[in-house]
C-alpha cells in the first residue's frame, strides 16, 4: 500500500518542480515590475508558489497555469499593500540575493509624466493596463488570470484607458497619442 | 496605450531571472515543498533530501538522455565536422559559439565554447529557427560549459544530452548535462542556461558540491566538523568562509554572515560560492534536523582533478 502514495508523492513534486521552474522567472518578474523594494518580490514569489503547492489539484494546466499564477500573485500584492505582509522564512536566500538589487522608479521627461498619471489610476485600473502594457496578455488571458468574463475586461480596459488618457491630459497637458486604439487588440 | 505603459517596465522577465541563482530558486522550491503538504493529514511527500532536491534544481535537467545521445555527443565534441551520419550545420565550425548536428528530426545543440558573447548563440539559435534564449551564468569551475538549467514553454520534447564522467553534477550522478536535443519542429519558447567562469570576485550562480573534483575542497572531509575546525582547514587551501547557511530546528535555512556563527556549530555540506570561496551548510545540532544528506552524495574520487 506505500508503494502507490510514494508514487503520488512523487508526482505531485514532479508537477510541482516543473511548474514552478516553467514560470519562476515570470512571477518574479511581475513581482518586480509591481514592488517598491526589490526584496518584497521575493515574499510575493514564495508565497504564490506556496498557494500554487497547497492547490496543485486546481492549478489550470497548459498556458492556463501562468495566468492562474499571476492571479495569485496579484492577491499576494494586494495583501501586501494592505500591510498584511507575510515575512515567511521561505525564500530566504532568494530575499538575501534579490535585496543587493535596487530598482530605479526615478523616470524623467516623458516617462515621468506617463509614471505620474499612471500612479493617480486606482490598483484595478493599473492592474488591467499592465497585465496588458507589461505581461503582454490580451483579453481572454486577462479574463483568466482575473476570474472574470472576456467581456468584463473588454469593458473594463476600455474605461481604464480612458481614465488613463484623461491622467496624461491631466498631468502633461497632452492627450495619449494612442488612445485612439482602445477597441483595439489588447497590446496595441 | 499600453504601449505608454511599458515604458515604465523597467525590468523584463529576463532580466529578472538574472537577479536569482538557480540555487536561490531550488532553495525556495525545496522549502516550499518540505514546509507544507496541502493538509493531507498522515503522511509527508517522498522526500529525496534536502540536499539532492537543491542539486537537481541547480541543474533543472533530468539526466534521462539516452546511450545513443551521449555517444553523439562524443562524436560531436571530438572531431567536428567529420561525421558520418548528422551533418554539421554550424556555421563557421572552428568559431562556432555552439554547434547544431541534425539527426533525423532531430538538431542537437552543444556548447563548443561557453564564452563567447551570448548575442551569438542568440542569433545562431535563430538561424536555426529555435526558439531559445541562451544565458551564461557564473558557474562553480567543474560545471562550467554545461547545461545548469533549462525551463520554458513546451519543452517537454526536448532531451538532455549528457556527457559521462564529463563532470559530478549537482544531483551527484557522473552523467554531466552538456547539450540539447531538439525536435526539428520545436514550437515551444525554451530558456536554457549555461555555466562560465566566473570573473575573481563573482559571485557562482550555479554550483555543484564543494568537495566535487575541481571544486575548492576537493579531497577534504569537512561533513560533521565544528564550524572553528572547518573554516581552519579550509584556510589551509586559502579558501574562505564569507556566509553561512544556517538550518533551523523547522529545516528551514537562512543565510548568515560569517560573524554570527559559532565555532562549536557542526558543518552539513559545502557550497562553492565565490573563486576562493565556499559556503558551509551549518546548524547547532550535529547532524541536519531534516532529511540526511542523501545516500548519493558524491563522494571524492582518490585522483586528485586539476583545477581547470
Amino acid at each position: 500500500m506505500r508503494y502507490p502514495k510514494q508514487v503520488a508523492g512523487d508526482q505531485r513534486r514532479r508537477q510541482f518542480e516543473e511548474m514552478y521552474s516553467a514560470n519562476c522567472a515570470a512571477i518574479l518578474g511581475y513581482a518586480l515590475r509591481r514592488t517598491d523594494r526589490s526584496d518584497d518580490a521575493a515574499d510575493v514569489v514564495a508565497e504564490t508558489f506556496l498557494t500554487a503547492w497547497r492547490r496543485l489539484d486546481d492549478v489550470p494546466g497548459e498556458d492556463g497555469t501562468r495566468l492562474w499564477l499571476y492571479g495569485v500573485a496579484r492577491r499576494v500584492l494586494a495583501n501586501q499593500r494592505r500591510g498584511e505582509r507575510r515575512r515567511s522564512e521561505l525564500g530566504d536566500r532568494m530575499r538575501a540575493e534579490l535585496s543587493a538589487v535596487h530598482l530605479d522608479r526615478e523616470y524623467t521627461g516623458r516617462s515621468k509624466e506617463i509614471a505620474t498619471a499612471f500612479r493617480s489610476l486606482s490598483d484595478p485600473d493599473r492592474e488591467l493596463l499592465t497585465l496588458v502594457g507589461w505581461e503582454g496578455l490580451d483579453h481572454g488571458q486577462i479574463a483568466a488570470a482575473l476570474g472574470c468574463s472576456r467581456n468584463a475586461v473588454r469593458i473594463r480596459l476600455h474605461r481604464a484607458r480612458a481614465r488613463f488618457a484623461s491622467a496624461m491630459n491631466h498631468y502633461s497637458g497632452r492627450p495619449v497619442p494612442t488612445i485612439a486604439h482602445v477597441n483595439g487588440n489588447a497590446g496595441d | 496605450m499600453s504601449n505608454s505603459i511599458s515604458r515604465l517596465a523597467v525590468i523584463s522577465d529576463e532580466q529578472a531571472s538574472h537577479l536569482v541563482s538557480a540555487a536561490a530558486h531550488a532553495d525556495l522550491a525545496e522549502s516550499i515543498m518540505a514546509a507544507d503538504y496541502a493538509g493531507r493529514p498522515g503522511r509527508q511527500p517522498a522526500r529525496t533530501g534536502w540536499r539532492a532536491m537543491r542539486r537537481r534544481w541547480m541543474i533543472g535537467v533530468p539526466a534521462v538522455a539516452a546511450l545513443a545521445a551521449a555517444a553523439l555527443v562524443a562524436t560531436s565534441l571530438g572531431s567536428p565536422g567529420d561525421k558520418l551520419g548528422p551533418v554539421s550545420i554550424g556555421p563557421a565550425k572552428a568559431q562556432a559559439a555552439l554547434v547544431f548536428t541534425r539527426h533525423g528530426h532531430y538538431i542537437d545543440v552543444i556548447v563548443r565554447n561557453p564564452l563567447a558573447d551570448p548575442r551569438r548563440y542568440r542569433a545562431e539559435f535563430r538561424a536555426h529557427h529555435l526558439d531559445v534564449t541562451l544565458k551564461l551564468v557564473p558557474a562553480s569551475p567543474s560545471i562550467v560549459g554545461t547545461v545548469v538549467y533549462f525551463g520554458g514553454t513546451g519543452t517537454s520534447a526536448i532531451k538532455v544530452i549528457t556527457a559521462k564522467e564529463r563532470c559530478i553534477t549537482g544531483g551527484g550522478g557522473s552523467r554531466c548535462p552538456v547539450g540539447l536535443r531538439v525536435p526539428v519542429n520545436f514550437r515551444g519558447q525554451a530558456d536554457l542556461v549555461f555555466g562560465r567562469a566566473a570573473r575573481p570576485g563573482e559571485r557562482y550562480e550555479s554550483t555543484t558540491t564543494a568537495t566535487a573534483p575541481g571544486e575548492a575542497l576537493h579531497g577534504l572531509t569537512i561533513r560533521g566538523l565544528t564550524v572553528r575546525a572547518a573554516v581552519r582547514l579550509i584556510g589551509q587551501r586559502h579558501v574562505t568562509v564569507p556566509v553561512f547557511h544556517v538550518t533551523s530546528a523547522s529545516g528551514l535555512g537562512a543565510i548568515w554572515p560569517a560573524s554570527k556563527v559559532p565555532g562549536n556549530w557542526y558543518v552539513y555540506d559545502a557550497d562553492p560560492w565565490a573563486p576562493g570561496q565556499v559556503m558551509l551548510w551549518v546548524g547547532r545540532s550535529r547532524v541536519p534536523h531534516q532529511p540526511q544528506p542523501s545516500p548519493g552524495t558524491p563522494v571524492p574520487s582518490p585522483a586528485p582533478a586539476s583545477a581547470r
